[in-house]
């Protein structure tokens, strides 16, 4: 009996034992697929992975900025079911749409991963200081490009430096002007340690990430915004110059990424594309059509002078019909088809950069005259045009209203849905003509996009700071 | 990859317990113990005669062991044996004995001088005997103070219903139960006194035979709004009886999980000593749609939308909408993709045993065809549930449930491609079928293309065959260490899986149409499992102090981990359709695989306690730690405390011999609630792609002091029961606060985050239930009538009481004009729709006209407000049952008050002209036309949005009256069927939704197109009406 009383106790024990022994793996799982706070950005190793998160953090603002540049213009009409684009269709926006909290969202992720890295890059240990350079480089230039984006869409907007949560949950709009300084520091910042890069590199690799070139584009279109034609032209001119760029075939432009004339752009691959998600502009303007372009719009790129950059749209005869002119967008691909990334810079705005800068400056005609750049364009996009007559003409001779008229009329031909049109109407002042005549609707708050209602009422110091008008 | 009409507004939901039967024997058995212990205390008798008989049940014939024989007014006494045999010394003189037994009405018997006395007992309509599995524990009904639902299987029994969940529906007060849709195998909302909570979920634990069980979609793939629900993998004709614990004291011993209520499913188990019965029972049916929306036809619509395009200041000819052109084609939509779906359900069961072992086993097959075409549900199930009584001490248990599902879906909802929502939608000017009777398909001229395509075809075209397989397996072993005291133990396993092999062609709207998806077929191969493996140990000891003072106490341990396993794969690009699996794509570029998992581990106990089964005493608590919090918070403790006073008991109330039973109780204490994802406490970072690279990106921020939902349950009750259970009423009511809340605390974006799990704010839940169950009439007993009813009627207020701040959170879709279409506000309950306040339509211009409600002088955003909740005042279900001879008949209303619903298909459907790329219903047709109009729905205008921004308009009232059930029943007289060797045979037959009562001017107002959603429930977005199921069925026992 004692005996049998002890085994029972033992085999008691022994069951209790493994069963506490296995709490702690019940517990305490490790996650598997993602990785703790603790175990990111503190090793050399861990720099190429972070620097990854930034780019990809920034990828995330290319599609909604694309959409407020051309969606809020007169590029499109609405053609499907979405409110947001409905609103964007109508000109009706308001603070709720998506588009500005998907811009405004991706800005600042892209400059909470840039300041995350800014600050722990210092403090990692065995990192190269060839590479802590160059990645804080290209941190800057990222966070720059991110709040020069937010700076032209919403004016101005919080000036984030750092990554403490508790003082980015309450801070302020700057101005838009400090901004923009803050935005030129880290433009400059990043020209000096920025890595020259090489085509030979591979365009995937010269093209996908930040090269000095790119700082320059960026420098460029900064410039241009600020009215510094000077410095705009100066920046233009040195991309124009290089060597590692070509203008190519315009219909390469439209259905190649990574091209020789691409100086920066997002990549996604198949396997990333975004397809049917929220912001996939093939999804938008081919699968769903959710925006077509607009009458105007298909008038202008389909005349002569757009001459081969009628490529940037199609005509599918099934689907006209009703309110339906059957015409698509063709400049974003599925993910079988190679043109899928989002252009940031590529040296056809550059030509135009100059041309602008010039024409501002009273340069029209001549060999360095606002005319001359444009006609780059336009020769090219007749290139692969047999008949003459068919080949865009080449411009000659305008007075300096005329020239910006071409200019602008230029940039629709050659940017279309790469995300400039409203920028340019704004910056240019042009925006309530234009505007206004294309729909009833638009008024001149629409010249800043809303600040996203739930960011207003999420932070306290930005209530009663809601762009004019909304 | 999904094809959504509209944007959602955020990307954002054991152990043992004895079997009632298992559980029933074994407290015959403690209780004739202790009654042996009395025994040994008492004097001796003189004795000096024997009286022998047995011992039958009224019901069903069948002898009865265990059976209490006494002496009336005398502690001796003996009971019968496995035959139900009994032999009992009395002394001479005049004796009576009384017979008694749980569960069953005693009865005094005049011995006279006979020497064998058969009888049979029937069983107590009060029930206050019935025995109730508690948690881990089981107890007489008498006994509970808890708040605690029973529903027995008779309840539904002959209602084709496909999950257990919704037999729950309108026959438990406090209870709320809604079919998110008409689709066989679809989602069904359980409620239980309110939603707790914001982000985690407010779906009941389901327990069955003390398994904790998956109760959601287990595959990976979106219809459109409608998910599977794993519930349907479980035969409900297996189930024996199911109890809803809905108070702290009932629920408490569940603990972190327990805050949603508890809802414990009891399986069928054999009987000791009982004769092996097999039956069969056989059902078959038809399934309609209960209604169909009202639309126009070609000619209406096309005058509709010419004038729309007239008052945009166009030329509708030169848009095509030429009258004797445009609508030469009027096709009737849902006509072509509804069908009548024939229903069919197959069982066979076996069940018996002898005094050492029992066994329960079943297979059946049920197999659904939906309303809408290519739609069907199909399930073979099957259980083996076996009790072995090794020795005097020791008892194993072993219970098995299978179920094997196929369900061949449809996309619905909110995806255009979608078969019910794109045929409401699709314009009449097309036709699903050319002249040679040929689908229409992508690149057909007459193809509708985006964005409602061709309905027939994406019913009939696309293969979503979903396979799921439920595995609900445990085995146990009971020993008795000493008298009384009996330790359990049970290991346990709950597994989910399923697969989901699909393929849509390249005539389909994703396989073909668009081309960012398939392009030329697109397949698709997921699986998904989820499994619980559990491990409980309890030990019991019932025990009396003096006679008077009653313990029943447990203690228990319990580890449980979940662990998910998933997968899946892609496919583009095919030969032809022919070629329909993923081994023959051209592109396999999307693929992926997981595995997560988290863990629970617990210690509980409970003391029930009684003097003299007057004064009652519960405490129970439990003590959790899970996997899910962070390391400072992970362990929560949750007890709760509950008295009851047995005022019928009380001496001075037995003259009142009418009440048989009067008791109050109250409960207070505190559960828990710990559903929401894995691994929120911790910062973390994900892997994110760029260019064909891997790096990493910020995915969560670090909250170490995330810790459960917690709830605050009070609780007070009154049973009676009066006149032999002629009358019986329950009344309860209770205060709820649930603080804590789980909830992804928004923040601004500037922080580069949107948000971070955090525990702020509370919900408070009150509400009052009503149960009152009478016997009108009762004549059973020489073969008359027997009419009784069942009526619950229940109230629950729902409060959000604090949150974060008063900035409102915006839930369900986007809408026009405003931020979504549902908000969570302080002072408001969840379910709140959000919306501009619409204020008629403006005579002379016919434009809507909405309140400026911040008076600044436009209407914007900032003037939408609360404009209405999903929440219902009253909810209940009333039931009459009468049987009369053979013929039984059972009438079940089950009805919802005071509730709103979001009618955003008329959002699409009385569009006002925003566009014209869809078929509109009737109401268009009073629309405004010219000044002086005095209507409610604004003017059509293409391409104006104004008139249709999001507002009250679209608000309806939800309240409806349904007569859910109607089933009839013969059982053929035994006479006949002896002559054909036939033990019992009964035909039956019954409807589902018969007649709705209601002012909703959709199809039905028992949808909800966010299944499971609590946030952005009650809302109508094309959502599948319920059906309309006529059976019949056939039952045979030998």
């Amino acid at each position: 009996m004692v005996s049998k009383m002890n085994k029972y106790h033992i085999s008691l024990v022994m069951a209790v034992g493994l069963w506490l022994s296995s709490c702690r793996e019940v517990l305490e799982p490790r996650p598997i697929d993602i990785l703790a706070d603790q175990f990111v950005l503190n090793q050399a190793s861990d720099v190429a992975t972070v620097r990854l998160g930034a780019y990809a953090a920034f990828r995330g603002t290319a599609a909604p900025k694309v959409i407020v540049g051309d969606f809020t213009a007169d590029y499109i009409q609405h053609n499907g079911t979405f409110t947001d684009y409905q609103e964007l269709g109508n000109k009706q926006i308001t603070s709720a749409n998506g588009v500005a909290g998907a811009l405004w969202g991706g800005v600042f992720n892209t400059i909470y991963v840039c300041n995350f890295l800014l600050e722990k890059l210092p403090t990692v240990p065995g990192v190269r200081e060839a590479e802590r350079k160059t990645v804080t480089a290209e941190a800057r230039f990222l966070r720059g490009m991110a709040n020069f984006i937010g700076a032209t869409t919403f004016g101005g907007i919080p000036n984030v430096t750092s990554t403490d949560i508790d003082a980015n949950k309450i801070v302020s709009k700057a101005s838009k002007e400090t901004i923009m300084e803050s935005v030129l520091a880290d433009f400059q910042a990043a020209l000096t340690d920025l890595p020259d890069g090489s085509p030979t590199d591979g365009r995937p690799v010269f093209a996908g990430y930040a090269t000095k070139n790119a700082a320059r584009a960026a420098l460029a279109r900064f410039y241009l915004y600020q009215k510094n034609w000077v410095q705009a032209e100066a920046s233009a001119t040195t991309l124009i110059n290089s060597t590692a760029y070509e203008l190519v075939n315009y219909s390469d432009v439209v259905s190649e990424d990574f091209n020789n004339e691409s100086i920066f752009e997002v990549g996604y691959t198949a396997s990333d594309d975004p397809g049917t998600s929220a912001f996939g502009l093939n999804n938008l303007l081919v699968g769903r059509r959710e925006v077509i372009p607009s009458n105007q719009f298909i008038t202008q790129i389909i005349s002569r002078d757009a001459g081969e950059r009628e490529a940037t749209v199609d005509f599918d005869f099934n689907e006209q019909g009703g309110g339906d002119n059957g015409w698509s967008v063709r400049k974003y691909g599925t993910p079988d088809e190679d043109n899928n990334n989002i252009v940031i810079f590529r040296l056809g705005e550059m030509y135009l950069i100059r041309a602008e800068a010039r024409a501002q400056q009273g340069r029209i005609t001549g060999a360095t005259g606002a005319l001359s750049d444009l006609n780059v364009l336009r020769t090219r996009a007749g290139k692969n045009t047999a008949a003459t007559a068919d080949k865009p003409t080449l411009l000659t001779t305008a007075t300096q209203a005329e020239a910006l008229l071409l200019v602008e009329r230029e940039r629709l031909y050659e940017l279309a849905f790469e995300g400039h049109r409203w920028y340019d109407l704004v910056r240019t002042g042009r925006a309530q003509v234009v505007m206004s005549a294309f729909s009833p609707n638009w008024t001149s708050k629409y010249e800043l996009w809303p600040i996203p209602q739930t960011e207003i009422q999420r932070n306290p110091s930005l209530v009663g700071q809601q762009n004019p008008g909304y | 990859m999904a094809l959504y009409l509209q944007q959602t507004s955020n990307p954002s939901e054991n152990s043992y317990i004895s079997k009632y039967f298992y559980m029933n024997h074994l407290l015959r058995k403690s209780l004739l113990i202790v009654f042996c212990l009395f025994l040994l205390g008492a004097g001796v008798f003189a004795q000096n005669r024997t009286v022998t008989g047995k011992v039958t049940s009224a019901t069903d014939g069948q002898p009865m062991p265990g059976v209490n024989v006494t002496l009336k007014g005398a502690p001796s006494g003996a009971n019968t044996d496995a035959d139900g045999s009994y032999r009992i010394s009395i002394p001479a003189g005049k004796v009576t004995l009384v017979f008694s037994f749980i569960g069953m009405l005693s009865q005094e018997v005049n011995v006279n001088n006979r020497t064998t006395i058969n009888v049979e007992l029937a069983e107590n309509p009060t029930q206050l005997n019935e025995v109730v599995v508690t948690g881990y524990n089981s107890t007489q009904k008498k006994d509970i103070l808890g708040s605690i639902t029973s529903i027995s299987a008779a309840k539904f029994k002959d209602i084709p219903i496909a999950g257990f969940d919704q037999a729950l529906q309108g026959q438990a007060a406090g209870v709320q139960v809604t079919q998110s849709s008409g689709t066989p195998g679809g989602g069904v909302a359980v409620r239980i006194r309110g939603n707790t909570s914001i982000s985690a979920s407010n779906r009941p634990l389901f327990v069955v035979d003390g398994i904790p069980v998956m109760d959601e979609s287990v595959s990976g793939r979106s219809f459109g709004g409608q998910n599977d629900n794993t519930l349907t993998f479980v035969n409900p004709n297996d189930i024996e009886s199911i109890q809803v614990l809905k108070d702290a004291s009932a629920k408490a011993i569940y603990g972190s999980r327990a805050a949603n209520g508890v809802v414990l499913i009891t399986t069928k188990r054999g009987k000791a000593n009982s004769r092996t019965t097999i039956t069969l029972d056989a059902q078959r049916g038809v399934v309609d749609i209960i209604k169909k929306v009202d639309l126009l036809n070609s000619s209406e619509l096309l005058q509709l939308q010419r004038e729309a395009v007239i008052n945009a200041g166009q030329d509708p000819d030169q848009r095509g909408l030429i009258s004797g052109v445009t609508d030469g084609v009027n096709t009737d939509w849902l006509d072509a993709i509804l069908r009548r779906g024939i229903y069919q359900q197959y069982q066979i069961s076996a069940t018996g045993g002898n005094d050492k072992t029992r066994f329960y086993l079943s297979g059946g097959l049920r197999d659904e065809e939906g309303v809408q075409l290519n739609n069907r549900f199909t399930r073979y199930s099957g259980a083996l549930n076996v009790d072995h009584k090794a020795s005097q001490k020791l008892t194993i248990s072993t219970n098995m449930s299978l179920g094997f599902t196929t369900n061949d879906r449809v996309k619905g909802d909110n995806f255009l491609d979608g078969v019910y929502s794109g045929a409401i939608k699709s314009l009449p000017f097309f036709a699903p079928y050319n002249e040679q009777g040929k689908l229409y398909t992508p690149g057909s001229p007459n193809y509708a293309g985006f964005p409602n395509f061709n309905p027939v075809a994406q019913a009939l075209l696309p293969r979503f065959r979903t396979y799921g397989t439920k595995i609900l397996a445990g085995v146990s072993g009971q020993y008795e260490i000493i008298k009384n005291l009996k330790l359990n133990s049970k290991l346990s396993l709950d597994y989910n899986n399923s697969e989901e092999d699909q393929y849509e062609s390249s005539a389909t709207a994703i396989g073909g149409f668009l081309p960012a998806i398939g392009g030329q077929g697109y397949g698709v191969y997921i699986t998904n499992t989820l499994f619980t493996i559990l491990n409980s140990n309890t030990l019991t000891y019932l025990f009396d102090l003096g006679g008077k003072h009653h313990f029943n106490t447990m203690l228990g341990t319990e580890i449980l981990q979940t662990k998910n396993r998933s997968s899946f794969a892609s496919g583009r690009i095919f030969p032809s359709d022919d070629f329909t699996y993923i081994n023959s794509s051209g592109v396999q570029d999307a693929a992926g695989s997981g595995f997560a998992q988290n863990g629970l581990i617990s210690g509980f106990g409970e003391v029930r306690y009684d003097y003299m089964e007057k004064y009652l005493f519960t405490f129970t608590s439990r003590y959790d730690g899970s996997s899910r919090f962070g390391p400072n918070r992970r362990f929560g403790y949750f007890p709760s405390l509950s008295l009851g006073w047995r005022v019928s008991e009380e001496p001075w109330m037995k003259s009142l011999e009418f009440i048989q039973d009067l008791k109050l109780r109250g409960s207070y204490g505190y559960t828990g609630n710990e559903r929401i994802g894995n691994f929120t406490y911790l910062g973390t970072w994900a892997a994110s792609t760029y260019s064909g690279a891997t790096g990493v990106s910020p995915n969560n921020l670090n909250n170490p002091l995330l810790q459960w939902e917690r709830t605050r349950e009070a609780n007070v009750g009154l049973d009676v029961s009066l006149w032999s259970g002629r009358l019986s009423v329950i009344m309860e009511a209770y205060d709820n606060v649930t603080d804590n809340l789980l909830f992804n605390q928004p923040l601004p974006l500037t922080t580069g985050f949107g948000g971070f799990q955090g525990n702020i704010g509370s919900i408070s839940n009150r509400g009052l239930e009503l149960t009152i169950s009478t016997v009108n009439i009762d004549r059973s007993a020489n073969q008359g009538l027997r009419w009784n009813t069942d009526f619950n009627i229940s109230h629950n207020q729902n409060k959000v009481l604090e949150l974060v701040d008063d900035q409102p959170l915006f839930r369900g879709y986007t809408a026009n004009g405003v931020s979504a279409t549902n908000v969570i506000l302080p002072g408001q309950p969840l379910g709140t729709f959000w919306g501009l306040k619409f204020q008629g339509v403006d005579v002379a211009t016919g434009d809507a006209l909405y309140e400026d409600f911040n008076k600044d002088g436009k209407i914007s955003p900032d003037d939408a407000q609360v404009i209405g909740n999903a929440q219902p005042l009253l909810v209940g279900g009333l039931t009459n049952r009468v049987t009369w001879g053979n013929f039984d008949l059972s009438v079940f209303l089950q009805f919802m008050y005071g509730n709103k619903i979001l009618n955003f298909s008329n959002v699409t459907l009385l569009d006002n002209g925003a566009n014209l790329e869809n078929n509109q219903v009737r109401a268009a047709l009073r629309r405004w036309q010219k000044p002086g109009d005095v209507t409610d729905v604004p003017r059509y205008e293409l391409g104006n949005t104004y008139n249709n921004f999001h507002s009250s308009r679209f608000l309806e009232d939800g309240s409806y009256l349904r007569l859910k059930n109607v089933a009839v029943g013969y059982n053929f007289p035994s006479r006949w069927l002896n002559k054909v060797k036939v033990r019992t045979a009964r035909l039956y037959a019954s409807a589902i939704n018969l007649w709705t009562l209601t002012a909703y001017s959709g199809a039905d107002p028992e949808v909800s197109t966010l299944d499971g959603s609590t946030s952005a429930q009650g809302i109508d977005f094309f959502t599948l009406p319920q059906t309309r199921n006529i059976t019949v069925g056939l039952t045979i026992g030998f």
